[in-house]
């Protein structure tokens, strides 16, 4: 028998994240490194961790692989309980039917049992891809104290990008009174992050209704937060003020990456009180050379430094060779730029390899990005806004 | 399932390290920026496929067992085997300081009755190499020999006065031992690193214990080679080796291991050095960091110069401070304008703004830990 749980949390880790180009050709969107050793999902995971929220169940069903040996046991996040821990939970086959998940209530409405062994009072909703460090047990204090059936994280997003998210309109007293996604003309800015906590049993109910309206499209967004609020549901809005970036783009992959090159970044990974657990492999230290330059960057364990590395990133085992040289740039872990490279506004993706004297990216334009063990031939160029990768297409 | 086991006597003499450890057992000394001395010898045990693995515990042994937890971070929190950590106890036959490895071993006999493994690789904490264990063992077998013993030609490691030293013939018979010599009249320096059958070693504590005798080489083996009543093979150890056996000897390691082909021989490709993990983020390199020839952990912030240097994992080395030729370990701090040179600092020591602290290659200073100067 399982020990009854207050809160369990899905993580929805399903998404294809498209838009993040050849970055996702081989891998999940939660599954993309980020920050020099950590990968998308780790903030999710150790907001969790830190939470004290000990069951997690990951959603995944788009190129699963990477992502389920990433999570592996759930030990780099304390996950790995008898009485609970991390789960990774791909959509599956039953006697009469099996299904993809359909959409993001779909994806929670499969996985009910799951959730219901462990007969929680409620349940923590996260999606995969954001950059933040959030105590959703301060969240569920929320919730429990406005007696909520849901409660909805929201942030304040300035008034022009507002028309690009789903807005929460709220009384003086948190709650919920009406629900826009994308409005043209946003009645306030206060901006959902896809971070939801409901009620046990009310979200079973409308799980369960939802599932037999075969209108539905089984989103939470356009179809259970109106239901719920059509209904009479009392629906609440947490605002959460700290750093949250959505990294679903190349270019806001890259911004958020370089958020953290600030003098006094916005998110702080040096918090001990508030650590990103990532799961590590045995590195060496790194080594920095004779003869390196090292300019407002961050460097990782494993790497080995003889270049010029300005305003960029070097992931877990990068090596820049002698000569080479990285500016404004995000290389990801096991690159290899060899000597006389010059890398510029680019994303270097897991163990790509940058020959000898090639240029990738411009200083201005968009962001170039190498695939994944793609090899830049030595003296080769690869331009600004391209992404490549030879044997995908690209 | 692998035929050996591994043992690791953590119990060495360990006053030459001075300051360092005073607040730790030898084998829980911090070093290469992100290691203790007991992740080398457990690492190779792994890497040889071994699966259960004993660390004997004399002294001091808090920070190591703080280090080596369930023995997740090596794969060894399993149930078919694992990690077993054997503190001293007090028994009627012993108050739990042990006299010797043999002593140390005949305390712990339960353990090594109750292992089902065929051969134990017994092994010290202080040295720091890279060993392949079957392959020890598959040599060790086909000599024919009782007990096999690691050797190294490496002469960094050869002391006068202290060490243990042994004549090998061309066909790896160990013919003479030789303890604690002012001048050695062997090339070849023992590693305290020891492999055989464990029933034999079984029996053996059991009938030199029963004499009196409290320790392996100096009792136990130089008598069993002495009066030819043990057959001994010599093994060579494959990689380079380093004793820590003074503060002296732990400084110029860390000072040989910025060199890329030194670290090599104790890194190899495809046998990781497993170690306690503090998932600290990257180290940060700011405006005025000039970063040369060093080996820097994850967590630091760097704003100044640091030039043939080991840091340790959330070192900060301030703006226009300058350290070179020196150890850092965990959290120390340089603070602004400070100089620094041929220094070690334990965990949590920091030098003030504008401070000189000025050591010799020879002769480093050693702060202690916690300590500001």
């Amino acid at each position: 028998m399982l020990r009854k749980k207050r809160c369990v949390a899905m993580l929805l880790a399903g998404g294809q994240g498209s838009r993040l180009g050849i970055l996702t050709s081989h891998m999940a969107k939660p599954a993309v490194p980020f920050g020099g050793k950590y990968r998308i999902i780790d903030f999710p995971l150790s907001n969790c961790a830190n939470s004290g929220i000990d069951v997690v169940g990951v959603l995944t069903q788009y190129r699963p692989l990477e992502l389920n040996a990433y999570i592996g046991s759930g030990a780099p996040w304390d996950l790995d309980l008898s009485s609970g821990g991390a789960f990774v939970l791909p959509p599956y086959q039953t006697g009469a039917s099996g299904t993809w998940y359909k959409g993001t209530a779909n994806a929670i409405y499969q996985n009910i049992a799951f959730i219901a062994q462990y007969n929680p009072d409620y349940v923590l909703i996260l999606s995969g891809d954001h950059i933040y460090k959030m105590d959703y047990a301060a969240m569920l204090k929320h919730h429990i104290r406005h007696e909520a059936d849901l409660t909805v994280a929201v942030r304040q997003v300035p008034w022009e990008e507002a028309s690009r998210f789903g807005i929460m309109n709220t009384d003086a007293n948190d709650t919920i009174v009406e629900f826009e996604e994308k409005p043209k003309n946003p009645k306030s800015n206060n901006a959902s992050m896809g971070v939801y906590i409901f009620s046990w049993d009310k979200l079973r109910s409308y799980l369960e209704a939802d599932e037999a309206d075969p209108k539905s499209s089984n989103d939470f967004g356009k179809n259970i937060i109106p239901k719920m609020l059509n209904d009479g549901c009392k629906l609440t809005a947490y605002t959460f003020s700290g750093y949250w970036k959505d990294v679903g783009t190349i270019a806001s992959l890259w911004e958020a990456n370089m958020d953290i090159l600030e003098e006094r970044p916005e998110i702080d990974l040096h918090d001990k009180s508030w650590r990103i657990y990532a799961r590590n492999e045995g590195y060496l230290p790194q080594y920095i050379d004779q003869g390196a330059e090292l300019n407002r960057c961050l460097i990782t364990e494993g790497c080995q430094i003889s270049g010029s590395v300005t305003h960029s990133i070097c992931s877990t085992g990068v090596v820049v060779e002698k000569g080479a040289q990285i500016i404004d740039s995000v290389l990801m872990p096991g690159v290899r730029v060899a000597a006389g490279a010059r890398v510029v506004r680019s994303i270097i993706a897991e163990n790509a390899i940058i020959g000898e004297g090639a240029r990738v990216g411009e200083a201005d334009g968009d962001i170039a990005v190498v695939g994944i063990g793609v090899t830049v031939a030595p003296g080769a160029a690869v331009a600004a806004g391209v992404q490549y990768e030879p044997n995908h297409g690209g | 399932m692998s035929d050996i086991m591994g043992l690791i006597y953590t119990g060495e003499m360990d006053t030459r390290l001075r300051e360092l450890t005073a607040v730790r057992a030898i084998a829980a000394v911090p070093i290469l920026a992100r290691y203790r001395l007991i992740d080398f010898p457990l690492s190779s045990m792994v890497n040889s496929g071994i699966r259960n693995i004993g660390v004997i515990m004399q002294r001091n042994y808090r920070s190591l067992l703080d280090h080596l937890g369930s023995g997740k971070e090596w794969d060894l929190h399993g149930k078919r085997a694992g990690l077993t950590i054997l503190p001293p106890f007090l028994t009627k036959d012993s108050v739990g300081v042990y006299e010797g490895m043999l002593d140390a071993l005949h305390s712990n006999l339960p353990y090594l009755r109750s292992s089902k493994e065929k051969y134990i690789v017994l092994t010290n904490s202080f040295m720091l190499y890279s060993a392949d264990f079957e392959d020890m063992v598959e040599e060790h077998e086909k000599s024919g020999a009782d007990i096999t013993l690691m050797y190294s030609k490496d002469p960094g490691i050869r002391r006068s006065g202290q060490g243990k030293y042994c004549e090998v013939q061309e066909d790896g018979t160990v013919t003479q031992i030789e303890v604690d010599p002012m001048i050695s009249r062997f090339d070849n320096t023992m590693l305290e690193v020891f492999c055989m059958r464990r029933e034999l070693l079984i029996s053996l504590i059991d009938l030199s214990t029963s004499r009196g005798h409290y320790h392996f080489t100096r009792q136990m083996l130089q008598g069993g080679v002495n009066d030819k009543s043990m057959k001994v093979h010599g093994y060579e150890c494959k990689s380079k080796v380093w004793s820590i056996d003074s503060v002296e000897a732990y400084y110029q390691c860390s000072m040989d291991l910025l060199n890329p082909e030194n670290r090599e021989t104790i890194f190899p490709e495809g046998r990781p050095v497993l170690t306690k993990l503090r998932d600290e983020m990257p180290t940060r390199y700011l405006p005025g960091a000039h970063v040369s020839n060093s080996l820097i952990a994850d967590g630091c912030v760097i704003e100044g110069n640091v030039e043939n240097c080991v840091l340790f994992r959330s070192v900060r080395v301030a703006k226009g401070a300058s350290i070179r030729n020196s150890i850092v370990m965990q959290d120390g701090r340089i603070d602004s304008m400070a100089e620094v040179n041929h220094v070690i600092m334990d965990k949590q020591a920091s030098v003030r703004e504008s401070t000189r602290l000025i050591g010799a290659a020879n002769y480093p200073v050693l702060v202690s830990k916690g300590l500001t100067v």
